[in-house]
């Protein structure tokens, strides 16, 4: 497992883009020292390596195809209601290349 | 007593008997609303709740529809169409959704009045009502301000327990909404995972994710559940299971009903008022039928909150990714795209929540997946096997929702003690494996209140809502709020 270190979480919170102070690393490292003793509770379970891992709560039915049913779609205007830069009628950022 | 503070299906019989109006009702709850002290509202909807009243007082009401002009609230992690949402973050400022959630669309098409969105840990992440920008959420059974009425979903909670409206709708990831009812004196339910559509609900860990709801009875519990649920071609993980009728008109004999109480649970409590209250009910049920003590791995238990943590986070901090401050919420001007995410996100975010991003990110790094992430995942299912083989045994498990009343704000608990790993977190068992989960007030404590929790197999609503009806009949506590305490202060 990666060691926890400020770096550690500094490269994880620049990928995640955002910012955190010197003080709230030094609160998350602390946090940390409790949290990996909880961690390894889980470790210590009779047959969690051989368990399957499980990402809902059971075994459910999923149609991926659903029947092509036209809609109006949202109006441009709509769509860009909440969006803070807007400019002829687009999202404006600053320029990529 | 005003109408107001009748179950739902009382105001419903006032209502059909020209006891009282539609405008009445929602007059007073925005009144009461004004004046609440506990912060529950993100915002309170005056001029659309008196203009959708003044509409429905011209109709008749109808007999079969007992949500008709019946005023209510909604967390503010629900949809809303043009209605600020902000999640109580400020990187939703400002944000108002262009579509309702199902859930509220249905409540609408039933005649009920949303009042007001409530207030919430920020982005549901949290357990004690106190992270949200608008800060601290106040129990309305504390007038000293100095409890905890419990999170996240601690406005609707407060609304409803503070006697503002009779229903309120919350979310449920972990306990959000089974814990503070045991804080607040509440009837808190959690059906089935599936069973009631979350579209337009905004994702925390959507594995986990349920809508919820707060009632001040177990009857009414049964008449919301009828609207809510069903499947929902917007939510692909809605069920196509058919729904039951929730309307809770005939009883269940407890002596065909087999109960299991869950010993490690119940052995790791100290608070002696809550284990006395919960052995006198054992006590009284043992009259009807046999309770049963139901033994669990202790580490198994002890691992519900770690695997808790791991999967939730992780969740979180892939599904937060699109709050970037460019389609919605406040913009920041910068030189590159990042640098506006970077700002947006930074002055969004409290720092709490940044910390559980990064330890969600944490859980998610490559070197890490083995152990941390995928280890949860493998927990995760060793415990929905443990609990739903128990649950094919027994129709239902119990055991107190909390160790003890609301905590004092501020009050730091051992993080590694077998209450705080267990009692105090075991709820999110019934979220790992979907499994429909009440809680219903079990007794008082220096006049704050605390819960039991009944749990049953999944889509199995109707018979645990029926049995929660006989627990409430023993217990006696129907329809607590403020200002009817019964054995309270």
């Amino acid at each position: 497992m990666k060691e926890i270190n400020k770096d550690v979480l500094v490269d994880a919170s620049n990928r995640l883009l955002f910012k955190m102070e010197d003080s709230e690393y030094e609160t998350l490292l602390s946090e940390f020292d409790v949290i990996q003793k909880q961690f390894e509770i889980m470790g210590h379970i009779e047959g969690v390596d051989e368990a399957k891992p499980m990402t809902f709560p059971y075994d459910i039915r999923i149609d991926y195809l659903r029947d092509d049913v036209p809609s109006t779609p949202l109006a441009k205007e709509d769509v860009l209601k909440n969006a803070g830069s807007v400019k002829d009628g687009q999202i404006k950022l600053p320029k990529v290349v | 007593m005003h109408f107001l503070d009748l179950t739902i299906r009382e105001i419903h019989e006032a209502l059909l008997a020209k006891k009282v109006t539609v405008s009445e009702l929602v007059l007073e709850a925005l009144k009461r609303a004004k004046n609440n002290n506990y912060n529950a509202f993100e915002t309170i909807l005056e001029e659309e709740a008196i203009k959708k009243a003044q509409e429905l007082d011209k109709l008749e009401v109808p007999a079969d529809n007992y949500l008709f002009g019946i005023p209510y609230v909604a967390k503010d992690n629900f949809s809303t169409k043009d209605i600020e949402t902000t999640a109580s973050s400020n990187i939703l400022k400002g944000y108002k959704p262009l579509f309702n959630a199902t859930v509220i669309e249905k409540l609408n098409e039933k005649g009920m009045v949303l009042i007001g969105k409530t207030t919430l840990d920020e982005l549901a992440m949290g357990g004690t009502g106190t992270s949200g920008h608008k800060g601290i959420t106040y129990n309305p059974y504390d007038n000293s301000h100095t409890r905890l009425v419990g999170g996240s979903s601690c406005g609707s909670a407060a609304a409803v327990s503070g006697a503002i409206v009779p229903f309120a709708l919350g979310s449920d990831t972990g306990d959000s909404v089974r814990k503070p009812a045991s804080f607040a004196g509440l009837v808190g339910f959690k059906p089935t995972w599936g069973r009631i559509s979350r579209w337009g609900l905004f994702p925390f860990a959507p594995s986990l994710d349920h809508v919820a709801y707060f009632t001040r009875s177990v009857d009414d519990a049964g008449l919301i559940l009828n609207c809510l649920s069903g499947r929902d071609e917007k939510d692909f993980t809605s069920s196509l299971k058919p729904v039951n009728n929730y309307d809770l008109n005939h009883t269940v004999n407890l002596k065909n009903i087999k109960i299991g109480e869950i010993c490690g649970v119940i052995d790791s409590i100290t608070d002696k008022n809550v284990l006395n209250d919960f052995n006198n009910l054992v006590e009284k049920l043992n009259k009807e039928t046999k309770v049963e003590k139901v033994n669990f791995d202790t580490k198994l238990l002890e691992s519900i909150y770690p695997a808790y943590v791991v999967i939730s986070c992780a969740e979180a901090t892939s599904n937060n990714a699109n709050l970037d401050g460019i389609k919605f919420g406040p913009y920041y001007d910068g030189k590159t795209y990042q640098d506006v995410m970077m700002q947006a996100r930074t002055n969004g975010f409290s720092e709490l929540i940044k910390r559980r991003f990064v330890i969600g990110s944490y859980c998610l790094m490559r070197e890490n997946q083995e152990e941390l992430f995928l280890r949860a995942q493998r927990v995760r299912r060793l415990i929905v096997d443990a609990f739903n083989e128990k649950l094919d045994e027994y129709d239902v498990l119990i055991a107190p929702a909390a160790p003890s009343i609301a905590s004092l704000i501020n009050n730091s608990s051992d993080k590694l003690s077998s209450e705080y790993l267990i009692a105090d977190n075991y709820l999110a068992y019934a979220n790992f494996g979907g499994q429909p989960s009440i809680t219903i007030p079990l007794g008082f404590e220096n006049g704050m209140p605390f819960g039991v929790n009944l749990t049953s197999k999944i889509f199995n609503e109707e018979e645990l809502l029926y049995i929660a009806k006989e627990f409430e009949k023993i217990l006696g506590f129907k329809n607590l709020s403020i200002n009817n305490m019964k054995g309270g202060k």
